[in-house]
């Protein structure tokens, strides 16, 4: 429901992400070509023939051809032609992708083709839910029934209207004749599809949040905003860069290292909460579990930055201080990584009060690296930049990791197998959410550990030991 | 009494919108045609006439001050009728212009997209305008001309409704329905013929529309093996009986 006033509208109404929509209708028309485009044939559904049915390979050695391309990247765009509704397939509509083999297909009406200005509204989506209703005869799928009744409450005061205009709709759809009324209801279906997705479809309709700016509409930009970019610029030039070879590098060995544990582009073992409503992963992943899983012992390794960002990391790295690392190596592990994010011109000057504290001969607080790594720091330290302490760094970090305390939770670290679950499980998981521990609980146990930890570092009481130690010494005499 | 009249009018302002949407859905497609860009013309007509009568009735009985309540709840409920059927006519003549913009019917380098409608929409649009059969007098360029009369028709539609928020204070929110969940099954009994066919509740597509629409062939067959069971029960009882006196 609009409400219409008089003063401007200042919401946001552009959705984003669709200027692509511009360049696929252009190919679906040329599609259409009867000379060089996509040959149509005919359904035979019993006794109505229905003609205009596409099959998937048809599809891909078309664009394949038209835009030169090998197979997989016109298949990887037919599915998009798919998801973003410009054709649907007609068994097994659920699934919105172009498989390369015979499957059938069909073009959807230009009505229903996604669009930048127009919504697919809630309103619309009643009254279509409206007529499956009558046509069904009151059986809908569980989804569909979950939205029925969602609607039903939340556009009660326009029920009357949808239940009237969803009859008048039934009945004109009636008066065409028999294949179009197929036809039809395959397009309703399919555009609704599109655009409310049941549970594991993927349409590409799902956009984020609505815009002030129209992306389409040109920018003007303005000689104030042209001047500031051109002073940017200039003083970009200016300032002093770091390497490419260095930087890359760091980058390359970043990728490396945590290529494994990234959960888009390896698996999440067990499996990924957000895709199978687990949370099994994030219980194994707690603060208070007895053992930690491999893959986060694995993480520990990689820097103390991570180690020390994981709670329970933490607390097994404060254990591990009380035992053997000691202080001023920490202190050169801060100080390097003050360096290292600090701001550009403060780097030199950080750079010669590390060297006096920590590495020149005879310093206050001087660290124990050897002699290879201590001679190419302290020569990159002529011409200090950021990353000049990465190998000292390095070197004090590989002292904790090759510790025997460290290899020991290694070896008792947890390998959980991965889930594998069918899909009338993962309906049952969507269902049965566990809603997690209560944040309260949490905060309740960190504030008595922190008591503890009070208690335990309290200054000693010196004479409540001395009298004990007495009281021992007249027990045993 | 006003509100018997306002409801048939609504109920026909409410079937012309429905089939209106019905043509708008074939634009561009292969059913496209100048039949279809003159039938848009003519239901557009007839739904304005219905819009602006509505539009006064509803006005004049809302404006009465001495309505009791129920009628004034009554008349409430018949505006958010009338203004919900408005929008959804406003948003598909919109559609419309846009649509027969972008998709001239004498272009060739523009092909109609293939959909699978071939048919003509001619019986919706005679249910639309409530003729028996339609008579087309256009002329062949109907499609570029007609997109003209139809945005004036567009700019006067949306002055209309902002006049109407403007003179009549409803909260379209605070209406409640007549109508509970599922009532539309109910009112559909007199519509399909319910099924002494099979109905097939699976999802493929070929065996739900088939008996959708064997309905009808299913329910004739029915009435002819009566019909036949009938004749011959009399012809045995006669054959008995001519037996019985020979």
């Amino acid at each position: 429901m609009k409400i219409r006033t008089a003063r401007p509208d200042r919401g946001q109404h552009s959705r984003p992400r669709m200027h692509c929509l511009n360049k696929l209708e252009a190919i679906v028309v040329e599609m259409q070509d009867p000379k060089s485009g996509v040959r149509g044939v005919e359904q035979k559904l019993n006794i109505t023939i229905i003609p205009h049915v596409i099959s998937g390979k048809d599809i891909i050695a078309w664009i394949a051809n038209k835009m030169k391309t090998p197979p997989e990247e016109a298949l990887a765009f037919g599915t998009m032609l798919v998801s973003y509704g410009y054709i649907y397939p007609l068994h097994n509509h659920k699934k919105l992708v172009m498989c390369n083999d015979t499957s059938l297909y069909r073009f959807q009406t230009p009505y229903f083709w996604p669009t930048q200005k127009w919504v697919a509204e809630d309103v619309d989506y009643a009254i279509y839910l409206a007529k499956r209703n009558i046509r069904k005869k009151g059986v809908l799928e569980p989804y569909e029934q979950a939205h029925y009744n969602h609607l039903h409450e939340w556009l009660n005061y326009k029920w009357d209207f949808i239940v009237m205009q969803a009859t008048e709709q039934y009945k004109a759809g009636k008066e065409r004749k028999k294949p179009d009324r197929v036809v039809f209801d395959c397009q309703e279906r399919a555009y609704w599809i599109v655009n409310r997705p049941p549970r594991r479809t993927h349409s590409a309709m799902d956009c984020g949040p609505d815009r002030l700016i129209d992306p389409n509409a040109d920018e003007k930009i303005t000689f104030d905003q042209y001047r500031r970019m051109n002073m940017f610029y200039q003083q970009a030039i200016m300032r002093s860069k770091v390497k490419s070879s260095v930087s890359l590098g760091v980058l390359v060995k970043y990728i490396t290292t945590y290529k494994n544990h990234d959960p888009f582009l390896a698996p999440c073992l067990p499996s990924n909460p957000w895709q199978t409503d687990t949370d099994t992963y994030w219980t194994l992943n707690m603060r208070r579990v007895d053992i930690p899983t491999k893959m986060r012992v694995e993480r520990w390794s990689f820097g103390l930055f991570e180690l020390l960002t994981d709670l329970r990391g933490r607390d097994d790295f404060k254990i591990f201080l009380k035992k053997e690392f000691s202080g001023e190596n920490l202190a050169f592990w801060e100080a390097a990584e003050e360096l290292k994010w600090g701001t550009a011109s403060s780097i030199s000057t950080k750079a010669e009060s590390i060297f006096k504290t920590f590495l020149a001969p005879g310093a206050p607080r001087w660290i124990n690296i050897d002699g290879r790594t201590m001679g190419l720091t302290v020569k990159g330290l002529e011409h200090p930049h950021r990353y000049v302490l990465e190998a000292a760094q390095t070197h004090v970090f590989m002292l904790m990791k090759k510790s025997p305390v460290y290899k020991d939770i290694q070896k008792k670290a947890l390998n959980p197998a991965p889930h594998n679950f069918s899909a009338a499980q993962l309906e049952q998981n969507a269902q049965n959410q566990n809603p997690g521990i209560h944040p309260i609980i949490l905060w309740k146990q960190e504030e008595e550990e922190k008591v503890k930890a009070a208690a335990a570092s309290a200054p000693v009481d010196i004479k409540a030991v001395m009298s004990k130690i007495d009281r021992r010494n007249r027990d045993i005499q | 009494m006003g509100k018997e009249e306002c409801k048939t009018m609504l109920d026909a302002l409410n079937k012309v919108t429905a089939c209106y949407r019905h043509l708008v859905i074939a634009l561009g497609s292969t059913s496209d045609s100048q039949n279809l860009r003159e039938e848009l013309k003519r239901t557009r007509k007839k739904a304005q006439e219905l819009a602006v009568a509505n539009r006064t009735k509803l006005t004049a009985l809302l404006k009465d001050k001495t309505i009791s309540k129920e009628d004034r709840s009554e008349y409430e409920r018949l505006w958010v009728l009338f203004s919900s059927s408005m929008e959804l006519l406003e948003v598909d003549m919109k559609r419309s212009l846009e649509l027969g913009q972008n998709f001239p019917l004498k272009v060739p380098t523009r092909h109609l997209i293939q959909t699978g409608m071939t048919g003509s929409t001619t019986t919706v649009a005679a249910r639309a305008i409530s003729v028996q059969n339609i008579k087309y007098e256009a002329d062949s360029n109907i499609d570029t001309v007609d997109l003209g009369d139809l945005q004036a028709e567009i700019s006067q539609v949306s002055q209309m409704m902002e006049e109407m928020e403007m003179k009549v204070q409803v909260a379209p929110w605070a209406v409640e329905a007549k109508q509970e969940a599922g009532a539309e099954l109910k009112s559909s009994m007199s519509v399909g013929n319910s099924s002494v066919g099979v109905i097939s509740i699976c999802e493929e597509e070929p065996k739900e529309h088939e008996s959708g629409g064997s309905r009808d062939a299913g329910f004739a067959s029915i009435c002819a093996v009566v019909i036949f069971f009938v004749i011959v029960t009399v012809a045995v009882v006669l054959g008995y009986l001519v037996i019985n006196m020979s």
